[in-house]
């Protein structure tokens, strides 16, 4: 095949499409730059969860929850509302998280199911208190690893559900 | 020392090794942490920025923190340094893209690499062949505890580690698993998988982080929340799943192996004749390619070139490391030329008959 310029002029065109509109064929020729600009280049073509998109989506859920108030208040270490956080979806300073608690509480439920730290290190270097509880979740997990590998989903859902039953429970005694 | 001085050697997670390794590429732990008494780094201003950049690499690298670590300056970094990082998993896309006083320590062997002054002050990732969680877990937390005796992390006992996304505070711990499944995509199983290990709160993605699409049937299985549980937990929960999914992808290679032997042998040929002989070659062909030639070694088709060989050869083909070297700038289709002569030669000398 020869070498075909790209529309633009500028460059050899190396992505080529073949495009049938009502039995009509009609070919064209792009350069990388062009292509990208309208698109064109890696079709997607696996269902990749894209975290960005959702927690976009879930950050403005919070925000629209948040009153009018909260929407303006301003951190008074870095100057940032809970409106801008919610349009830019990263806080300013970790001073944030407390004047926002408001706001960022229920978005972080949302996010990782709970709002509190379970303490680091701590945790793996202390006798566990209630073991009893810490293995009825590793049986209920494992149950559920069980579950999913057999592809009973429903199981594993009612599973699931027993696990964070069973965990907020944990924290009640835990406060 | 220069980003194109690592285009040589082998890097940590390519080597090939390690638990699993027919079918988990590499292990990852990454943590995010901030400095306290800092804005986070948007709302830095340029001399805070500049001034922070300097203390975490005097605390990383010249005092010894980290050891045997050299700090690459991403501000000044050409464009192609920057890309030949991104292409080693060193740093990340938005790292390379940013503007501002911002760097990364790469440690000697490239398992261990700290961001400065990406989304968080740190993000502290240690990378290794093959299924390793345990052991690149204890490596983080020891050079996470290193650093945060010398510098006071922004922490909150109700929070944990606070950092700019709300995505990543309490442990600020992300643990991800490269596999390559082939055989679970011809035989369309992978959604399936997909949806099993989304049923459990983790998440799925293509080879190069958040966003981007899986290629050349590699996938990266990571946690998604980090609050709420320990360190450990978190490892160990994407720990139990990764089994689960190579058992997964071992029963479908016996199956293709049974019922489509003709079809999957002529795959792998097909693609090994591709690789040797083809003149013009594209990124995203070659990887695709690569990946029908590493299965065909892993299941005994064809004999040579080494796994090792095929994983430089992944990373060798991507744009910046070819153009390095190659050893000028190269334009898409003269690249392409360029990857096709390129993989001639290593499997030419490497690849037997």
């Amino acid at each position: 095949m020869s070498q075909i310029v790209c529309p633009c002029g500028k460059k050899l065109a190396t992505i080529h499409v073949t495009e049938i509109i009502n039995g009509e064929k009609k070919e064209i020729h792009l350069c990388e730059d062009c292509a990208k600009k309208k698109k064109l280049m890696f079709p997607v073509t696996n269902p990749v969860v894209d975290l960005g998109e959702v927690l976009g989506s879930i950050i403005q859920a919070a925000g629209e929850a948040g009153s009018d108030e909260l929407q303006a208040t301003a951190c008074p270490e870095c100057g940032i509302t809970f409106g801008e956080f919610r349009s830019g979806g990263r806080f300013g300073c970790p001073n944030d998280y407390e004047v926002f608690r408001r706001g960022v509480d229920p978005l972080l439920e949302r996010i990782h199911g709970t709002a509190e730290h379970r303490r680091k290190r701590a945790a793996s270097l202390a006798p566990a208190s209630g073991k009893s509880h810490d293995d009825r979740l590793a049986e209920l997990r494992a149950e559920l690893r069980k579950a999913v590998s057999e592809e009973a989903y429903e199981r594993a859902a009612r599973i699931r559900d027993q696990i964070y039953a069973l965990k907020k429970g944990k924290d009640h005694e835990a406060d | 020392m220069r980003p194109t001085d690592l285009v040589e050697q082998p890097g940590e997670w390519l080597r090939g090794t390690g638990a699993l390794s027919d079918i988990v590429i590499s292990t990852r732990i990454r943590l995010a942490r901030n400095i306290a008494g800092y804005p986070f780094v948007t709302r830095l201003k340029p001399p805070q920025q500049a001034k922070l950049s300097q203390l975490l690499c005097q605390v990383i690298v010249d005092e010894g923190t980290v050891p045997e670590c050299h700090y690459f300056d991403l501000k000044v970094a050409s464009a192609i340094d920057r890309r030949l990082l991104v292409e080693r998993h060193l740093i990340s896309k938005e790292h390379e893209e940013a503007e501002g006083e911002r760097g990364v320590a790469v440690q000697a062997t490239e398992a261990v690499s700290i961001m400065v002054n990406e989304e968080d002050h740190l993000r502290i990732q240690v990378l290794h062949s093959g299924f390793e969680l345990e052991t690149v877990w204890q490596a983080a937390s020891q050079i996470d505890t290193a650093i945060g005796e010398r510098v006071p992390y922004a922490y909150s006992e109700r929070l944990g580690f606070l950092t700019a996304c709300p995505t990543n505070v309490g442990t600020g711990l992300r643990a991800s698993v490269m596999l390559h499944l082939p055989a679970l995509e011809m035989t369309k199983h992978i959604e399936k998988v997909f949806l099993a290990v989304a049923k459990i709160n983790l998440a799925v993605r293509g080879l190069y982080g958040e966003g981007t699409q899986a290629f050349g049937n590699f996938y990266q299985v990571s946690n998604q929340v980090t609050l709420g549980r320990s360190e450990e937990q978190i490892v160990r929960e994407v720990a139990a799943i990764i089994p689960e999914v190579v058992e997964n992808e071992r029963r479908a290679r016996e199956v293709i192996l049974e019922k489509s032997r003709q079809q999957v042998e002529d795959r792998v040929w097909r693609a090994y004749g591709m690789l040797r002989h083809a003149r013009t070659i594209s990124s995203s062909e070659a990887i695709a390619l690569l990946s029908h030639l590493r299965l065909g070694v892993h299941l005994g088709i064809i004999a040579e070139p080494n796994i090792e060989a095929i994983n430089q050869l992944f990373v060798r083909t991507l744009p910046a490391h070819l153009q390095v070297l190659v050893g000028r700038e190269l334009d898409a289709t003269t690249r392409d030329v360029a990857r096709a002569t390129y993989i001639r030669r290593c499997l030419g000398e490497n690849g037997g008959s």
